[in-house]
């Protein structure tokens, strides 16, 4: 009997787990381990007026980001605009968080902890290569994209975009 | 010689200015300087004689024009005046205005908003993102920011770059996974289906290095 009631608990003690690790979202990004301060969506997209010109990706714009494309055309005077690549990732306290949706055009972010209105303090540096385009500190928010126009490439233009996605 | 006081009593004593006991005490001062009383003999002779060959009213040449200029510069007078008071009214009006207690207190407040406004880092609203400072260390580079309400977005303008070759292909990669590996100073990126992308760490000088290449 008490041998039968050990292995009734482990059963249940099982497929409680199991239920519990299906309940649980998966990680969007794994890293879980190092303490962050947020999360960041960034995109590197080619504005131009030449549909011809643009490379056929078809990389889809963050969801929390509704009409980017006509967001941007507000800034940039470019009528189209494609996402060559995009990048999620967790901004780490302790360590240097880099966001990478093109091996020609990237940012390295260091956190400098949270700021007021549910943003965040950072230090970014984007980069063209092994060259340092701009070194900034910048607050970011949520539902506040920080659109940064880079350089040009085929009479057109390369945007980077980051994106707080959540804290 | 007679002392200025002498003289002005001595006119005043012709003129009939005195009362009676100014004029009973100058008239013993008369009585015992026999000088004094000379002088006052010839004056009082001298204008008795002005008064008899002089009419008691002279006319007055051009009285009409010398009348009429008279009101004229009279009544540009009192215009002046009235003009002036009416300036002076209007700065009276806002200085009472100014000098009200709840102004100085209503000043302070606008103040203290005009320069919560103006002096503030920047000047858009707290729930945007914001860019602090900006340094680009290619000095042809100049970085520009703003906040556009139409876009809903901070804007860095990075003018002044060197254009990427249009023969250079630019692709982007998707990534949705990485593993930080900090004991080698290194991430690792992976796609959606698990597979390695790429992994980011430092060359020797401390520069990005990005592998495969």
């Amino acid at each position: 009997m008490k041998a039968f009631l050990s292995a009734l608990a482990l059963i249940s003690c099982t497929a409680l787990t199991c239920a519990q690790d299906l309940e649980e979202p998966p990680p969007i990004i794994s890293s879980a381990k190092h303490a962050t301060d947020g999360h960041v969506w960034g995109a590197l997209i080619f504005a131009t007026n030449d549909a011809s010109q643009l490379t056929g990706a078809k990389e889809e714009a963050h969801a929390d980001l509704p009409k980017l494309d006509q967001r941007l055309a507000k800034v940039f005077p470019f009528k189209h605009f494609e996402i060559l690549g995009q990048h999620r990732q967790d901004i780490f306290r302790e360590y240097e968080s880099w966001v990478v949706p093109s091996r020609d055009l990237f940012m390295k972010i260091d956190s400098k902890g949270p700021a007021e209105k549910d943003g965040v303090n950072l230090h970014l540096q984007v980069w063209h290569k092994h060259q340092v385009l701009v070194k900034s500190d910048a607050i970011l928010r949520k539902d506040s994209p920080l659109f940064i126009g880079g350089p040009p490439w085929k009479q057109g233009r390369l945007i980077f975009v980051l994106f707080l996605e959540r804290k | 010689m007679k002392h200025p006081s002498e003289e002005h009593d001595l006119i005043r004593w012709i003129d009939g200015e005195m009362n009676e006991t100014e004029r009973a005490t100058f008239e013993e001062r008369l009585k015992g300087d026999p000088a004094l009383a000379t002088e006052a003999q010839k004056m009082r002779a001298l204008s008795a004689s002005l008064r008899a060959h002089l009419p008691a009213e002279m006319r007055v040449p051009h009285a009409d024009y010398f009348n009429t200029q008279i009101e004229v510069r009279i009544t540009q007078m009192e215009l002046d005046d009235a003009r002036a008071q009416k300036v002076t009214t209007s700065w009276s009006a806002v200085l009472q205005w100014l000098r009200q207690p709840w102004f100085a207190l209503a000043g302070t407040a606008a103040l203290a908003v005009l320069g919560f406004f103006v002096l503030r880092p920047d000047t858009g609203d707290a729930s945007e993102s914001m860019i602090l400072s900006s340094y680009t260390p290619n000095t042809n580079v100049q970085a520009r920011t703003y906040h556009d309400a139409g876009a809903a977005a901070t804007v860095l303008l990075l003018d002044g770059l060197d254009a990427v070759p249009a023969d250079r292909k630019i692709s982007g990669i998707n990534v949705k996974r990485t593993e930080l590996e900090p004991e080698l100073a290194s991430t690792t990126m992976y796609d959606g289906q698990g597979a390695a992308l790429l992994m980011i760490s430092h060359d020797s000088l401390g520069n990005p290095m990005i592998s495969p290449r």
